[in-house]
């Protein structure tokens, strides 16, 4: 098999309406695939990115229209690290993502399922800083030997 | 990562060598399809079928390609056709002019048929 | 009375994309575009038609604008209208597109005939779109904008 470049990357940017997250889970599933990652790891890469665009349209960027959600997509070599900004109308970051069993209970919100979604589906991901003030949530995931 | 979306394979039925192209026919497709009508060519064949399945990416690139091989097919007096394209390559390929010089068939069957009947 | 839509929102929606300028990235921008176009409500071969003539848009942006320096980006802008979409393929322009670029190609019986068999990409477009225009970016690369019809179901 071809070897991927070193590096490589593209970057995205979207309006926040809901409905514009199935054009990056296109992109980046695109790009993933022909990364070489498993069409499994693909599929679970596009469920985690759209999760993570629709936190950024609906809650960081309050669903406002003029406001852009910002991704961006870094191959390293042996693994894909998506980065997903919004303008940080409404901070959501420190957040700690319930599982089913707090939210069966009752002891946590029934949305907010999304961000447990995406801790479950990639290999690491968490909050970053941003300048600007946005929220930033990054998701990585390491691309395993295509069978 | 980027330029290995083409499979070449080499078959014949009924005197007729099939060249099934699976993927995509761009500028990295160049080698596998010269060299493929080489290896047919070589052997002899004078009817030949490039095969097309999921090809949802033929570029001008590749079109290029497509009419270097029809290129030669006209000199070496070979018969070339093609079959397994998408509505819109065929489209495409009627607005090129390739498919005055090349006869166009839905499937590989209907190819079959169209080769058999020329050559009785 | 002005006739303000009421929602406030801007009528226009656009996304960005920018690939690195190696052969092979304009397949990310083909399948977001034809995801954007088939929510809009283009027919499957419109959005076939799409699908090549972006293709043929940034190859060219990669082949010759940038010359290959994957250093050098291509940003894809799709703007989304209530009756049309906009597509726009800006490179960095080190290489300005040449008016034999521009022109049409020759006929096929010539190209059997030439060694270079290429060159049908721009003719391709201007087939294949509605509107198509090569004018220089705002980043002062070569720009081609190209206007696809979203035409009314009967």
């Amino acid at each position: 098999m071809y070897d991927p470049p070193v590096s490589s990357s593209i970057d995205l940017s979207i309006p926040s309406e809901l409905g514009y997250e199935r054009v990056v889970r296109e992109a980046v599933a695109s790009f993933a695939h022909r990364l070489g990652f498993a069409t499994e790891r693909v599929e679970d890469l596009k469920t985690a990115v759209s999760e993570a665009c629709l936190n950024a349209i609906e809650h960081g960027n309050a669903q406002t229209p003029g406001l852009r959600v910002d991704v961006t997509c870094v191959w390293d070599g042996s693994g894909l690290t998506v980065c997903v900004q919004d303008q940080g109308l409404r901070p959501y970051s420190g957040h700690v993502t319930p599982g089913i069993e707090q939210r069966l209970r009752g002891d946590a919100p029934p949305r907010g399922l999304g961000l447990y979604l995406i801790t479950q589906l990639v290999d690491a991901c968490g909050f970053k800083l941003s300048s600007n003030g946005g929220n930033v949530l990054y998701m990585c995931m390491r691309r395993c030997p295509r069978a | 990562m980027l330029d290995n979306d083409l499979e070449v394979h080499i078959r014949e039925r009924e005197g007729v060598a099939i060249i099934d192209l699976i993927g995509d026919v761009t500028t990295f497709a160049e080698e596998k399809i010269t060299n493929a009508y080489n290896e047919v060519s070589r052997k002899g064949a004078r009817n030949i079928l490039l095969n097309f399945r999921q090809n949802d990416y033929i570029n001008s690139a590749g079109i290029a390609i497509l009419i270097g091989i029809v290129t030669e097919v006209n000199r070496s007096n070979q018969r070339l056709a093609m079959s397994g394209l998408s509505q819109h390559f065929q489209k495409i390929f009627r607005m090129v002019g390739l498919a005055q010089y090349v006869d166009i068939y839905q499937d590989e069957d209907e190819a079959i048929r169209g080769f058999t009947a020329a050559m009785a | 009375m002005a006739d303000v839509s009421h929602n406030a929102g801007p009528v226009e929606r656009v996304v960005e994309l920018h690939l690195p300028s190696r052969l092979g990235y304009e397949k990310v921008a083909m399948d977001a575009a034809a995801s954007l176009a088939r929510r809009m409500g283009f027919s499957a071969d419109r959005v076939d038609a799409l699908r090549t003539a972006l293709a043929e848009a940034i190859t060219n942006a990669i082949e010759h604008g940038n010359a290959h320096d994957a250093q050098m980006r291509v940003l894809v802008m799709l703007t989304v209208r209530p009756s049309e979409l906009v597509v726009s393929v800006a490179d960095q322009g080190r290489k300005p597109l040449m008016p034999a670029h521009l022109s049409p190609p020759p006929t096929i019986e010539e190209s059997f005939t030439r060694g270079d068999k290429g060159g049908w990409g721009i003719w391709l477009i201007r087939e294949l779109m509605d509107e198509v225009e090569f004018t220089t970016a705002p980043s002062g690369g070569n720009q081609v904008r190209m206007v696809i019809h979203l035409e009314k179901q009967s």
